[in-house]
């Protein structure tokens, strides 16, 4: 009886699946509602997680509740911890849901809305999920091991190096591209300005309260802050009107690049309870009660997506970034669906505290499905916006035009009619002064967050806050995602600096700190100088930069995974991880390659350089321009390295695993299965 | 009612993780420790220490 019930309802989930995903895939011409989005994510992600996974966990990974997990043999309190699965689903989820998610969909929404969302919902459901899933399971099955020592020890040398160099170039592209996101959303915004400056001296009051005045009470401070927070939205909108302050606040984007620069380094030189830890504790929350918040509001008012399923920019002529819709969709939705930084966070804290095997199948899969949810949410946010306005905000002035006027135009003469009224009137009503060009996706999904937020109650009287709202939780776990990468870069490089001259390597060494701190934020702050002086918007540049570098860090996980599946299974399931790893290696490839030798100026780094260059020399810059024109030039062709150093370690690692795979499927080498033996599980259920 | 109470119960024991609040509690009963402003410092810089030197996700 309750098996038939199952069936039964197992068969109306599919049938929900298929008719939602029939009806947002075959829509055209017709506005659609986005309940029809969520049904199509949650249904396919419920099939997937119920019998994809549960398949891998049972044929694949023989999941198993009497073999003691790490947690368990290597309890110590600390690190090793059995943990309820729920509370690590949560610890898991937040740790693996970064700003990615977010911005990346309202990218690609330039699209149309219905690419990113069948990427995100395929995508998820048949890679990220898997990658997450069995870089988990292995790393469970090897007291927790990191994703660097599993590529050493189950592919080789070189896919260890690939890894702990990937991971360095990774984090600086990242915090670059995610600093430029920041910038572009507070530049000429004295509201935004003042709420992101506030929330500086908000973590530091929290930091000194937590360790002074109310020592642990984590929970109490976070809470207390977060009213500080809110209360710094309400004095940013008095400073914005203030003729004396409001100038100060009035930041180009040049000063609020230094701004962060200089940021970054204090940051990640400062004791970290003082600033980085309190900031950390309240950005989490606040990251998980706004994507809570954006999923309610979502379903509470269902709003039409504005956007078309597909727009005129899948011929690669979009504006918010150049490419087609093939690779360019699949290298700019990477969280969401596929992130190989994921790989780290299965590999790091998580392993080490699941108390029993199959705690594993909804903690690894079941949270990258949660952020793939999030991924369409924001997909939702963007796309209920009016096309023109979409556009009018995430353009380039290079690409529509600096002044509104010409701006509006070359948006109308798309197919998506805006006004300059209908944006000023916008930018009114959200309490800025102009909406043009805000490049970087923060805004326009700020924009769809509070349309949604104030439609649920309060209507456009609260749009503004609702606004800044949005635009002060973006930057709030940005900014800490800044502080805590360049202290992890800083860590890496020291650890690798110290081989060379050992003080270096010395994490107490002040001068060893400073100038390690400073070569870190030194990277990133160069590529975010870089995008800022770009007159095609800099995301042009850097977001497909960093796409191609996380999708290379999946590329080594799922070669890793690969070569796990083999050693335990030989050929037979090896199609589960080889699937998105052949994907992910053409995409990779095609996109990188294209970056660097498209002849389009606006897609190839070369060809761009080779423009910049002939104008130059026949004499069509004007003189005060030239330094800023070579520079430009230098730029490109440092773009183009970078770009060229991803593919070549992707090559590696691939080249280097398929020779492990060749290898054992023949016979010609050992299929040896690191995993710790086996130790019966003393656990009980209720102990966690 | 009561599944509610446990799903109440199930979100504040997240956040109390997020919060290391748990870990702390782990940390004082690991050691047989009582709670002071000293033992909240020395656990909290080495919970931080470890914390933020691990790559954070995009």
């Amino acid at each position: 009886m309750k098996k038939g019930l199952g069936v039964i309802l197992w068969a109306a989930v599919s049938v929900v699946a298929a008719f939602s995903l029939a009806g947002i895939a075959l829509n055209r011409g017709e506005s659609i509602n986005s309940i029809w989005l969520v049904l199509a994510a949650a249904c396919t992600f419920l099939l997937g997680f119920r019998f994809y996974a549960k398949f891998i966990s049972l044929r694949v990974m023989k999941l198993d509740d009497n073999r003691a997990t790490p947690a368990e043999r290597l309890r110590n309190g600390h690190d090793f911890e059995p943990t309820n699965k729920w509370i690590l689903f949560g610890h898991h989820f937040a740790a693996i849901a970064g700003p990615g998610p977010l911005v990346g969909p309202v990218l690609a929404a330039q699209f149309g809305y219905l690419p990113g969302t069948l990427w995100i919902i395929i995508g998820a459901v048949l890679a990220g999920a898997v990658q997450d899933f069995v870089i988990l399971f292995a790393s469970m099955r090897r007291n927790g091991k990191s994703l660097g020592e599993m590529a050493r020890e189950e592919v080789g040398k070189i896919g260890g190096v690939t890894a702990l160099v990937t991971v360095l170039l990774i984090m600086v592209i990242i915090l670059a591209v995610i600093a430029l996101v920041v910038v572009n959303a507070l530049k000429g915004s004295p509201w935004g300005a003042f709420t992101v400056a506030a929330t500086m001296p908000i973590a530091i009051f929290m930091g000194l309260y937590l360790r002074f005045w109310r020592p642990g009470k984590v929970l109490e401070t976070s809470v207390i802050g977060f009213g500080l927070v809110v209360a710094a939205i309400f004095g940013g909108q008095a400073v914005s009107h203030s003729p004396a302050l409001a100038p100060l606040f009035t930041l180009s984007g040049v000063a609020l690049a230094l701004a962060v620069i200089v940021y970054g380094f204090f940051a990640s030189a400062l004791p970290v309870w003082l600033l980085l830890a309190p900031r950390d504790y309240l950005s989490t929350f606040v990251k998980l009660g706004v994507v809570l918040m954006l999923g309610v509001g979502i379903l509470f008012i269902r709003p039409d997506l504005q956007m078309p399923a597909f727009t005129r920019f899948t011929d690669g002529t979009g504006p918010v970034f150049a490419g087609k819709i093939f690779p360019f969709c699949f290298i700019t939705i990477a969280c969401g669906a596929v992130s190989g930084f994921h790989s780290l966070i299965s590999s790091g804290t998580t392993p080490k505290m699941i108390g029993k095997e199959w705690h594993a199948w909804p903690i690894g899969y079941g949270s990258m499905l949660l952020e793939g949810f999030v991924a369409i949410m924001a997909t939702i946010a963007a796309c209920v916006l009016q096309p023109g306005v979409y556009f009018a905000v995430n353009s380039p002035a290079g690409i529509v035009g600096g002044t509104p006027d010409a701006a509006v135009a070359t948006i109308s003469s798309w197919g998506f009619p805006v006004s300059v009224a209908d944006m000023q009137g916008l930018a009114t009503d959200v309490g800025e002064a102009t909406l043009f060009h805000r490049t970087g996706g923060a805004p326009s999904l700020a924009l769809g967050m509070a349309h949604i937020f104030a439609s649920s109650g309060g209507g456009r009287a609260i749009l503004a806050f609702w606004y800044h709202f949005a635009i002060m939780f973006e930057a709030l776990f940005i900014l800490t995602l800044i502080d805590a990468g360049t202290r992890v870069g800083r860590f890496m490089l020291q650890d690798a600096l110290g081989h060379v001259w050992k003080p270096l390597g010395r994490t107490s060494w002040m001068p060893g700190v400073i100038a390690t701190s400073a070569a870190v934020v030194c990277a990133w702050g160069y590529f975010l100088y870089q995008g800022v002086r770009d007159p095609l918007g800099g995301i042009n540049s850097l977001w497909p930069l960093f796409g191609i570098s996380n999708q290379l860090l999946a590329t080594v996980a799922l070669c890793v995974a690969t070569t796990i599946i083999i050693k335990m299974h030989g050929a037979r399931y090896a199609w589960i991880t080889v699937t998105p790893l052949c994907w992910l290696v053409v995409v990779t490839f095609t996109a990188g390659l294209q970056k660097i030798f498209s002849p389009l100026p606006r897609l190839g780094f070369l060809a761009r350089a080779r423009e910049l260059t002939s104008a130059l020399e026949s004499g069509q810059v004007a003189a005060g321009k030239v330094a800023e024109t070579q520079t430009l030039i230098f730029n490109e062709r440092l773009d183009a390295v970078v770009c060229g150093i991803f593919l070549v370690l992707v090559a590696a690692i691939v080249l280097d695993s398929l020779r492990v795979w060749v290898g054992v499927l023949r016979g010609t080498r050992e299929a040896r299965v690191t995993e710790t033996p086996f130790v019966m599980s003393k656990l009980r259920p209720e102990e966690i | 009612m009561n599944r509610l109470r446990a799903f109440g119960r199930i979100v504040l024991a997240i956040l109390r993780e997020l919060a290391d609040e748990n870990a702390y509690r782990r940390h004082l009963a690991a050691h047989g420790r009582a709670h002071s402003r000293r033992e909240w410092q020395r656990f909290s810089e080495e919970r931080l220490r470890a914390k933020f030197v691990r790559p954070r996700c995009c």
